[in-house]
């Protein structure tokens, strides 16, 4: 340990080298020393009952390379076939808490921890744990074989030489494979930029990359951009043309001398440059650096899983056969990949990809699938149900279609019926006016002085022939074939006009019709021609009803009143009325106690009363005759409404 | 007989009956109108040449057919012109029936309905005249002695002047005097004369 001392105090070597130490190895963060304890001395029966390994990482205890050498490590561990092993860690927390006093404090706390029940072996991670390791090995855990994991070969040949007992496979930095990887990632690139530092170490790094880059001359013109103040080299990153790679290492001080980590510089590097930059370190990936060769935590945790298990079975560290570096994986971050358009197919499978969220797929494949098949047959449900309720619409418009022809063709079968009274409407200003103007001829040819009473039948001439107009307009009305409107009606005005049509056809059936109107207007929403279809249906039944009747009981009264919420028309006559029997299917299709009836008035009726949310229904009168009688909600009308409707 | 006719309409559409009696004034003939057939009824009516121009469909109250009944149920012989708004056959052809000289359909003609109205009133003008003369032979007939009267229902039985006498045990001079007597108070110029009177005479007598 002797030799190894001045080394386990880095500070002493100045800055550099705590920055080296960071720089390289917080990012593997991770790893750390391990202790093994050795069974030497101890009954096997013992050792076959209480194994165990702690392992001592530099770094915290959430660090992702920790997290991932953990999980490799552990499974390694459990698959090996050996008795169960405890594993127990313990974390540094290097580099906040990186002192001396700091390290004296918790090597004491794991003697005391541990020294009831000291670990077979220990296991370090990261350099920093070697080294605290080493530092107070005699004090801890001695004789307890170490492993050692994620420490760089140049870190131990630092140390000049290991006890026996402290093995492991340090890592190398792959400095072509990562340059090799760039330009088969980037076909294009005809240049590449190797940007290194000022620093001892810096320098180290300059010198083995001039001695492999003749490598890629063949390959792309290479330039060094070496130890240039982080001013000038930024400048020279951001302008470089389309068909450059750059290379990097990082540096631990620039051409002014200013200080850096590799992974500092690296990220000021990548925020500006124009080309995609590639370098060994894994701390590198998040920085804007597209990746590179460098070394798996995960392999190194199944490496020294291998290891303990292999001294664990009691082979001596210095038999075991190691290989001399482990091997290095490649890293990359996708967002780069994606941002410098990399072919996705040229990356291969075996590569660590970071800040590429797994898709759905990949994350919970079945839970997709699944979900997917539900949706997709969803999917195909609800447009099946789309479908149908589309057919089902269509149907429901022909149906609506064939209930407005209906509607209509029973209009036109009314106004058949009411012919007579409709011509006589119609004729009596006609034959009015024709008397006028034959009398006022006759006036004229007489010669004598007429003129005023020309005047007055000029004036009645108008009269009468805006009568007939108004008797043809409201014909027309009844006769248009509309589609079902709605409209804000005054329900009392349109009985005003069914009535006056009526009247006509009850005179020359000499039946009387009483008509009972409020003075105050219902306001209606619906179709105001359909409402008085079924009016004038419901009166005509009343005048059949009443035909064969005395002369004292032909009379049929047509009300309508209005309470708060609904307006009512009554249709009664005291005709033959409707036999028990027949009253519940009076509102049939079809079904008719007439001679000539066709059984629709009643159902169209009510056809159209429903889709006017309103009712039907007969009241039938004690004694003789029939009330029908026909509910419609009232509409909630502002008083601007009422105004403005006509 | 020198009397104008009058025309009474009976037409509850104010309008229409205004115009018809414009029409009629500007024809030169009197007219009177009446709102139904009841107004109509309560009017005493003139003893004049005249028609009537009815509607067939008036409400309430008495109809044109009615009416038309009633009228006739009267003894009123005024000749009916009926004028309807529908256009109703089964109506037409009642009131045709019952006697109506015309029926007509609205919007009528001024000429269609003047001559309808002439038609009408050339036959109140012979019925009055026929009534007239009905009544003059009446009149004549009420002016026999009971013994003139016996010896015209025998003569028109024809039996002979002698038989007659016999059956009155009067002489067969007195006979042919008071055959002379009827002759002259009847105004008959013939034993045909007589008979064709005897049959007129009952023929009223019958329609009495």
């Amino acid at each position: 340990m002797s030799a190894a001392a001045p080394l386990n105090t880095p500070r002493c070597r100045g800055p550099s080298w705590h920055a080296l130490r960071r720089a390289w190895l917080r990012p593997h963060a991770a790893l750390v020393g391990l202790l093994m304890l050795t069974m030497v001395g101890l009954p096997v029966a013992a050792v076959a009952k209480a194994r165990s390994v702690l392992v001592l990482y530099a770094f915290g205890r959430l660090l992702p390379a920790n997290i991932e050498f953990d999980r490799a490590f552990r499974e390694a561990i459990s698959t090996t076939g050996l008795p169960p092993v405890s594993v127990f860690d313990e974390f540094l927390d290097q580099p906040r808490f990186a002192n001396e006093t700091n390290a004296r404090v918790l090597a004491r706390y794991l003697r005391d921890k541990y020294a009831s029940q000291p670990p077979d072996i220990v296991v370090v991670a990261a350099s920093e744990a070697l080294l605290f390791l080493l530092q107070h090995r005699t004090e801890l855990f001695p004789r307890v074989p170490v492993v050692h994991a994620a420490v760089s070969r140049s870190v131990l040949d630092s140390l000049a030489s290991l006890p026996a007992d402290v093995v492991g496979v340090p890592i190398e930095y792959d400095f072509s494979g990562t340059i090799e990887q760039a330009l088969r990632w980037h076909p294009q690139a005809r240049r590449l930029l190797i940007v290194t530092g000022s620093s001892t170490s810096d320098r180290r790094f300059e010198a083995r990359l001039r001695a492999e880059a003749p490598r890629f001359r063949s390959r792309a013109a290479v330039e060094f951009l070496a130890g240039l103040p982080t001013d000038v080299l930024l400048q020279r990153l951001a302008e470089l043309p389309r068909d450059s790679v750059v290379f990097t290492t990082g540096y631990f001080e620039d051409g002014d001398g200013r200080e850096f980590t590799p992974r500092s510089s690296a990220e000021a590097m990548a925020r500006v440059a124009s080309a995609p930059i590639y370098g060994p370190f894994d701390t590198f990936i998040g920085t804007g650096v597209v990746g590179g060769r460098v070394p798996s935590f995960a392999d190194m945790g199944r490496q020294s899983a291998e290891i303990v298990s292999a001294l664990l079975a009691g082979v001596e560290p210095g038999a075991l056969r190691l290989p001399p570096v482990m091997p290095n994986a490649l890293a990359v971050d996708w967002r780069q990949v994606r941002r410098w358009r990399i072919d996705e197919n040229m990356i291969p499978v075996a590569a660590r990809v970071h800040f590429r969220d797994p898709t759905l797929l990949e994350e919970h494949g079945g839970i997709v699938l699944a979900a997917t098949s539900v949706l997709l047959l969803q999917a195909l449900l609800i447009g099946w149900l789309v479908f149908e309720r589309r057919r089902r619409r269509l149907a429901e418009q022909a149906t609506q279609k064939q209930r407005f022809e209906l509607a209509h063709a029973s209009r036109l079968a009314v106004v058949g019926e009411l012919s007579a009274s409709i011509a006589h409407q119609i004729n009596q200003p006609l034959g009015a006016i024709l008397a006028n103007a034959e009398a006022a001829e006759l006036m004229l040819e007489s010669g004598g002085d007429c003129r005023d009473e020309l005047q007055r039948i000029l004036s009645d001439i108008r009269q009468d022939d805006l009568r007939a107009g108004e008797v043809i307009r409201h014909l027309r009305s009844l006769l248009e074939k509309h589609e079902c409107e709605r409209h804000l009606f005054a329900l009392d005005a349109a009985a005003r006009d069914v009535a006056s049509l009526l009247q006509a056809e009850a005179r020359r059936r000499r039946i009387g019709l009483e008509v009972r109107l409020p003075n105050t207007p219902a306001w209606v929403l619906g179709d105001r021609v359909q409402i008085q279809q079924v009016m004038i249906n419901l009166i005509l039944n009343a005048m059949d009803a009443v035909a064969e009747a005395t002369a004292s009981r032909r009379a049929v009264v047509f009300t309508l009143d209005s309470d708060a919420g609904s307006a009512t028309v009554t249709v009664r006559d005291h005709g033959h009325g409707i036999p028990p029997q027949d009253q519940p299917r009076i509102f049939d299709s079809f079904f008719s106690t007439k001679e000539k009836g066709m059984g629709l008035g009643l159902a169209i009726a009510r056809s159209i009363v429903e889709t006017h949310a309103g009712r039907i229904w007969l009241d039938p009168i004690v004694g003789e005759g029939a009330a029908f009688c026909v509910e419609l909600p009232l509409a909630v009308v502002a008083e601007e409404a009422r105004a403005g409707s006509p | 007989m020198s009397e104008a006719p009058l025309v009474h309409v009976v037409d509850d559409d104010d309008s229409l009956r205004t115009a018809l009696l414009r029409l009629l004034g500007a024809a030169g003939y009197e007219a009177r109108g009446y709102a139904s057939a009841g107004d109509f009824l309560l009017q005493p009516l003139p003893d004049r040449p005249g028609c009537l121009l009815l509607d067939l469909n008036m409400p309430g109250g008495p109809s044109g057919l009615e009416l038309q009944a009633a009228l006739r149920r009267q003894g009123v012989a005024l000749p009916v012109v009926f004028l309807t708004g529908y256009g109703d056959v089964a109506s037409s052809v009642r009131a045709l029936q019952t006697g109506a000289v015309d029926f007509l359909s609205k919007p009528v003609e001024g000429e269609t309905l003047l001559k309808a109205l002439q038609r009408a009133l050339s036959r109140d003008a012979r019925a009055r005249q026929a009534r007239a003369q009905a009544a003059e032979l009446t009149a004549r007939f009420a002016s026999l002695s009971s013994r003139e009267r016996q010896v015209f229902d025998r003569v028109v039985m024809g039996s002979l002047n002698k038989l007659i006498a016999f059956e009155l045990a009067i002489s067969e001079r007195t006979v042919k005097a008071l055959r002379a007597q009827v002759m002259h108070k009847l105004g008959a110029h013939s034993v045909a004369d007589l008979g064709r009177l005897a049959e007129r005479l009952r023929q009223l007598a019958k329609d009495g």
